[in-house]
């Protein structure tokens, strides 16, 4: 069993680059990277802070042998893209990496202050030099797992524990508060929520369901679904087209609320369509690479719901 | 329009729904008028997004209806349709849409009587809920070349 840098080595010796991560000089957390040769490669990592979600490359990477480190969560994004055709199986090599849960980079920061030194050990937390509960600062979607470690691989770097990291599965922290909600109530929650949204479109160019790149009808002009005034019925009228869209292909990677720059709880949405889904179909987005997705197909005898 | 008036919105499909309403019609048959009718080739070209976009922009009530399970006349554009119409029903009150105020039905080009039916009971159950005012609290899709009107509030404020 080779490290996360060997195992990129190796991978490079047969693609033309590998999606990993590096850590970031100022912050010493990780962050993106692309490696092309072995050079390159000895500057990568895998640890805790590796939150993205680097599926979302590969549509454009159409054209290229790719390795791609990929943890549980993002293995169902690589399926679900290549049950929908946007990458090859037989061009990519998957390099699988077990995931003990990430932690909220932004959520520390934000209490601790930016680019504080953070050290993850197995048994403890220490932030700044103080040991803190780990359970605290968590990514939320590592609260919901439903894979630690990828379905598809070609090769694992490190230990895969076959272990479900988190015993914990919480609901949005806004959940039990959103349920409550009358719908009367809930227009207006979605309309304060959308007016802080600045129409930066950071949750479809991170989603990577979201490939249609130029021809997004968020911003077609013909149609026009979506005006192009930055004001709080548009905006949420860009996200019921995402939500839409969604419908049966999203892996609730979580990415689009972690992007999101003013905080709009997008997985509301995302996770009560999921949810249906699984409910209609029993059906969740990236499980299996011989899955169709829902909305492509019916089936007459079990599509009854009582209505009509 | 006066405030109180409701709006209500039909996609109905050419080849059942809309013959079945058309039936209505002619033989006279008593039936509100409030839906405003949208005639399409079949539900199956029925995106959900056409429907939120009718709230959006000031529906109060929409209503889908195409043919049997059975009877599409394109085979199975209807069992499509059934799959995503069932799933935005479920959805709506996630909006925060009133979930009585979506309806999906099945009418045939021969059930005139049904037809007239459905629209009243359709009509009578949005009426109690009133202006949905979706609409409200942001520019029309069509104003945004011009900018924002002069002194208008701000989205939140003026809900
Ligand atoms: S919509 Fe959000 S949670 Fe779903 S696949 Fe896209 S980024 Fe991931
Ligand atoms: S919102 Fe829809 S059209 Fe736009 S990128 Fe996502 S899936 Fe494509
Ligand atoms: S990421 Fe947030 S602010 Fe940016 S477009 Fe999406 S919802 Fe709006």
């Amino acid at each position: 069993m080779n490290g996360i840098v060997d195992t990129i080595k190796n991978v490079l010796k047969e693609t033309d680059l590998v999606l990993g991560w590096t850590t970031d000089p100022v912050t010493g957390v990780a962050t993106p990277a692309r490696f092309h040769d072995e050079k390159e490669a000895e500057q990568a990592v895998f640890d805790s802070t590796c939150a993205h979600n680097l599926a979302v490359h590969l549509p454009r990477l159409k054209d290229s042998r790719v390795g791609i480190v990929a943890k549980g969560c993002d293995a169902r994004s690589v399926i679900e893209l290549i049950i929908e055709h946007e990458v090859q199986r037989e061009q990519l090599a998957v390099i699988g990496v077990g995931c003990g849960s990430l932690l909220d980079v932004k959520k520390i920061w934000r209490r601790y202050g930016y680019g504080v030194a953070i050290k993850d050990r197995d048994d403890s937390l220490l932030i700044g030099g103080e040991q803190v509960n780990r359970d605290e600062f968590i990514q939320r979607k590592c609260h919901g797992c439903l894979e630690a470690d990828p379905d598809i691989y070609d090769v694992i770097a490190g230990e895969v524990t076959g272990e479900i990291p988190t015993d914990t599965v919480r609901p949005h922290p806004l959940h039990d508060m959103f349920v409550s909600l009358t719908p009367a109530e809930r227009r207006s929650f979605w309309r304060e929520q959308f007016s802080r949204c600045i129409r930066c479109y950071a949750c479809r160019e991170v989603c990577p369901m979201c490939f249609c790149r130029d021809v997004c009808i968020m911003q077609t002009q013909i149609p026009r679904w979506a005006g192009g005034a930055v004001d709080a019925k548009q905006s949420e009228m860009i996200q019921l087209i995402r939500v839409n869209h969604l419908a049966g292909r999203c892996t609730g990677c979580g990415e689009c609320e972690r992007a999101c720059p003013v905080g709009i709880p997008l997985m509301l949405l995302l996770d009560e369509q999921n949810h249906a889904i699984e409910e209609m179909f029993a059906y969740g987005a990236g499980a299996s690479l011989k899955a169709r997705p829902p909305l492509l197909v019916f089936d007459v005898n079990k599509d009854i719901w009582g209505k009509g | 329009m006066s405030g109180g008036d409701i709006k209500l919105v039909g996609f109905l499909c050419n080849w059942c729904s809309y013959a079945g309403a058309d039936m209505a019609g002619t033989s006279r048959m008593a039936q509100p008028a409030e839906m405003r009718i949208v005639r399409l080739p079949c539900t199956g070209r029925v995106n959900p997004l056409l429907v939120l976009k009718a709230f959006q922009e000031g529906a109060d009530g929409v209503l889908v209806s195409g043919c049997h399970p059975g009877d599409c006349h394109y085979n199975e554009g209807n069992y499509y349709a059934h799959r995503r119409l069932e799933l935005l029903s479920r959805m709506m009150a996630v909006y925060g849409i009133e979930p009585e105020r979506f309806r999906y039905t099945w009418i045939s080009a021969s059930e005139g009587a049904r037809w007239a039916e459905t629209v009243t009971g359709f009509t009578e159950t949005i009426r109690p809920l009133g202006r949905l005012n979706l609409a409200g609290g942001g520019a029309r899709d069509d104003d945004h070349h011009q900018g924002p009107a002069a002194g208008s509030a701000s989205p939140a404020e003026k809900r």
